[in-house]
């Protein structure tokens, strides 16, 4: 397993964009886990005398207007995406995998069932969910999750169904059933590891959409309530400043741009990474461990 | 002709369903509608009253027939907080974000396809790095920021060139159409760059194909170059499913564009809807969800039925007997 996963990152590490985002993603990681403990300034030191400051020693990037310190809202903020992000990401591929799990089933009433309702609800936009669930709910993290991860599973059942299919229906599969096989057994012994470059693909796309759902969400006051730091909190609180203090607005942007850019390119990266037909050293590795 | 009959209902019966998951989303709300509507702390009698008004006491199957009934009619109801007729309320929105979306589409179509043929028949190494990253970069913008930086480049009073009008809508309207029109310019363009690096990938990807396939190759053998043969045969070949994806995008765009209406102050279908979240007019909210939802599945469907009018080898595939 470790090998696999060694074969994997050399991989991603040998193309100019997996480095890229490896690095990328890798900072934002340990930004995260930095902010928890230390961030240059306390978050909730704010300085009526110091609002708009230019860039120093003390405040890198400058203050906002409540005199609040923009690099550690940024880097506070970091964590606030990334746990938006692993959430939103566990939610779709739960929901995508149940979904293909229904739409591969023996049971012809109950997968074409759910066939005509993922073909049905995808065309639902994601700011609409958002919006429902924002009526009870009110702003918060649990809105973009849950809108996001139902629209991204939908989008994952419906990209991976065909090849989904065809494992499900292929002679291995059959025999496998013949043998007493379970439908939990298939499904992760059989359909999973076949499609897994389409989801784990599919879903670094999601992850990169999370984050600029997250801002735009939290701009139109639905998304990471108000006082929690996250992009898009910082994005939104700039926002109505931008004649008087242009600056200000860039670095949030910029954050999520580069962020975004990082998950795409990982996507890509990791599509040839993790497919044996690639990645010659992937299928080394696998053949070692099948002989040994 | 079945595939039409079967498109249809499958269009009824998710209409049916959305209308079922908009009514029971607004109902399942901690209290009741009617507490969520009269605010907090507001005295119960207030609450009762509104329950009573809004017909919240009867069963459930009651009032929802009731507002399905309604909403054959043609009747959306009427907005708790203004008092006008939803639809009208709608109808003035939507002449401020349809305008708003055409041109922002329009943009990006010219930008997108153009550079997606590029993308596809670029050669060498570095002209294909660069034009992949171009597309990425685009569709990694936060919608907000794209727009921001186009204030800060365009924007009257604020930008270095500043020639445009970054905030609100005249409030005369269409009346007075060369303001309505650049008002909308730079929301257009702000649509357009995001919306267009999407068409642009498409655009690669579909053209990528054709451009290894069998079609291509032939075309070439008959004595058109590369760039002719992807031009006229794959391009024509990729236009049903562009038509697909431009279609779709139309619809996306509806509640894509509400980030720009916002930051632009347009008061169209975005900007709306928020406030009526906001202000938790939820009659409105209701039939609005269901307006824009059924919109969006009727723009499925004729996505659906346009692909296989321009696709004629769907027919056949489906072994129809190419009827």
């Amino acid at each position: 397993m470790m090998a696999r996963f060694g074969a994997i990152v050399s991989s991603l590490w040998r193309r100019a964009g997996g480095r890229f985002s490896l690095v990328v993603l890798g900072l934002w990681v340990l930004v995260s886990l930095v902010s928890l403990v230390w961030t240059p300034q306390p978050l909730w030191r704010t300085d009526g005398y110091d609002v708009w400051a230019a860039p120093s020693a003390e405040h890198w990037l400058g203050t906002d207007g409540t005199g609040a310190d923009i690099v550690s809202w940024l880097m506070a903020g970091s964590r606030t995406d990334l746990l938006i992000v692993i959430l939103t990401v566990l939610f779709a591929g739960a929901l995508g995998l149940l979904l293909i799990a229904a739409m591969t089933a023996r049971n012809s009433v109950l997968a074409n069932t759910s066939v005509v309702a993922v073909d049905a609800l995808i065309s639902v936009p994601t700011i609409l969910i958002a919006l429902i669930l924002a009526v009870p709910l009110g702003a918060s993290v649990a809105v973009i999750v849950v809108a996001c991860g139902f629209g991204y599973g939908l989008n994952l059942a419906r990209v991976a169904r065909p090849q989904a299919l065809l494992v499900a229906r292929s002679a291995y599969v059959e025999s496998a059933v013949s043998n007493g096989a379970s439908g939990v057994r298939v499904l992760f012994g059989h359909i999973v590891p076949n499609i897994l470059p389409v989801l784990l693909v599919q879903l670094s796309l999601s992850a990169g959409t999370a984050v600029l759902a997250e801002s735009g969400l939290t701009y139109l006051g639905v998304g990471v309530p108000s006082g929690t730091p996250s992009w898009g909190h910082s994005l939104a609180t700039t926002v109505r400043f931008i004649t008087v203090y242009p600056l200000t607005v860039l670095w949030p942007g910029l954050v999520v741009t580069v962020v975004v850019v990082a998950l795409n390119l990982f996507g890509d990266a990791l599509r040839d990474a993790v497919d044996p037909v690639g990645n010659p050293a992937l299928r080394r590795v696998a053949v070692e461990e099948t002989e040994a | 002709m079945r595939f039409i009959v079967r498109r249809l209902a499958l269009f009824v019966v998710a209409l049916l369903a959305i209308s079922v998951v908009v009514f029971a989303a607004l109902r399942v709300l901690p209290g009741d509608m009617a507490s969520v509507m009269a605010g907090l702390n507001s005295p119960p009698e207030r609450v009762e009253q509104l329950r009573e008004q809004l017909g919240l006491n009867r069963p459930l199957a009651v009032q929802y027939l009731d507002w399905l009934g309604a909403l054959l009619r043609g009747d959306f109801g009427t907005s708790m907080l203004t008092g006008r007729s939803i639809s009208g309320q709608v109808a003035q929105r939507a002449s401020v974000t349809f305008p708003l979306i055409v041109m922002g589409l329009a943009i990006a179509m010219a930008l997108g396809i153009p550079l997606g043929c590029a993308a596809a028949l670029a050669r060498g190494r570095r002209a294909r790095g660069a034009f992949q990253l171009a597309a990425v970069i685009g569709g990694a913008i936060p919608a907000l920021w794209g727009g921001l930086l186009l204030i800060l480049l365009f924007g009257r009073g604020v930008g270095l060139i500043g020639v445009l009008p970054s905030q609100g809508f005249p409030a005369d309207g269409w009346d007075a159409p060369g303001e309505a029109l650049v008002s909308l310019t730079l929301p257009a363009l702000a649509v357009g760059v995001i919306v267009g690096a999407s068409l642009m990938r498409y655009t690669r990807s579909a053209l990528g194909e054709l451009a290894s396939s069998g079609y291509v190759e032939m075309a070439m053998s008959c004595g058109m170059t590369r760039t002719q043969a992807v031009l006229r045969v794959g391009l024509r070949l990729a236009t049903p499913q562009l038509v697909s994806v431009v279609g779709l995008t139309f619809a996306e765009m509806i509640t894509g564009v509400m980030v720009i209406e916002n930051l632009f102050a347009l008061p169209g279908l975005g900007t709306g809807l928020v406030t009526d979240v906001g202000n938790r007019d939820l009659i409105a909210v209701q039939s609005e969800l269901f307006m824009l939802a059924a919109f969006f599945l009727l723009i499925g469907l004729a996505v659906d039925l346009a692909h296989r009018a321009l696709d004629p080898r769907l027919k056949t595939a489906a072994g129809e007997g190419g009827r």
